[in-house]
């Protein structure tokens, strides 16, 4: 492999994973956060709000995950190399 | 006598509170419906993606699906059992799961009969589950 192609996926790699993990880490904080709030103030409703976290943690893990493929694809199975 | 009262009345207090945040109430019963739903759903999805994969490309492009879509399964699972977990044990959310996901994208880049794309596509199962149980909700509450 091209050194200057590796030293570019690498960087790119952790960049990827860097930067989609950001907002999807602030959004679970604060879901997560709000959800047990909200679990704190009305205990009778603790199933309605963990289901409703565990869907909306499900779309945002997606997002980390998109990065960390590149970021896989591009360190173990590098099309441009 | 009136102190003694005090103490044990603080005592019988503390007990009561651990009871409640240590063990589920009778709410959570919705929540695990809503786990049993979503896996139902996802099984149903896998079975019918798998078939219409093995009928469009080959065996090899739908095995390779299941392994993916297996994984999203058990990556689902146990995302529903950190969210069960959440504000009950110090545990953080979503880091297990996310070592299952590299672990399989690395196996599937590194052994020669694995391919990607159905991998990860496999892997997305679960989410397509998510958005019909969305419509599913929605279309009820209409």
């Amino acid at each position: 492999m091209d050194p200057l192609v590796a030293s570019a996926s690498v960087i790119a790699a952790s960049l990827a994973v860097g930067l989609a993990a950001i907002g999807p880490g602030i959004g679970q904080g604060s879901a997560s956060g709000k959800a047990v709030e909200g679990i704190a103030r009305q205990p009778e409703a603790e199933g309605k709000i963990r289901g409703t976290l565990l869907l909306t943690l499900a779309f945002m893990e997606s997002l980390t995950i998109y990065g960390l493929v590149i970021s896989l694809v591009l360190l173990f199975a590098n099309p441009l190399a | 006598m009136e102190e003694n009262d005090g103490v044990s009345e603080s005592s019988s207090e503390t007990l009561v509170s651990v009871e409640i945040s240590s063990e589920p109430n009778s709410s959570m019963e919705e929540y695990y419906q809503l786990q049993n739903e979503l896996l139902l759903l996802t099984l149903g999805l896998m079975l019918i993606a798998f078939i219409s994969v093995w009928v469009a490309y080959s065996l090899n492009t739908s095995l390779n699906y299941l392994m993916g879509a297996s994984v999203g399964v058990i990556y689902l699972k146990l995302l529903a059992r950190s969210v069960e977990q959440l504000g009950r044990s110090k545990s953080k959310v979503g880091k297990n799961q996310l070592a299952l996901f590299i672990g399989l994208i690395v196996v599937a880049t590194q052994v020669e009969q694995l391919q990607i794309v159905p991998i990860f596509l496999g892997f997305l199962t679960y989410k397509a589950a998510i958005i019909a149980y969305m419509f599913k909700a929605l279309s009820k509450a209409t």
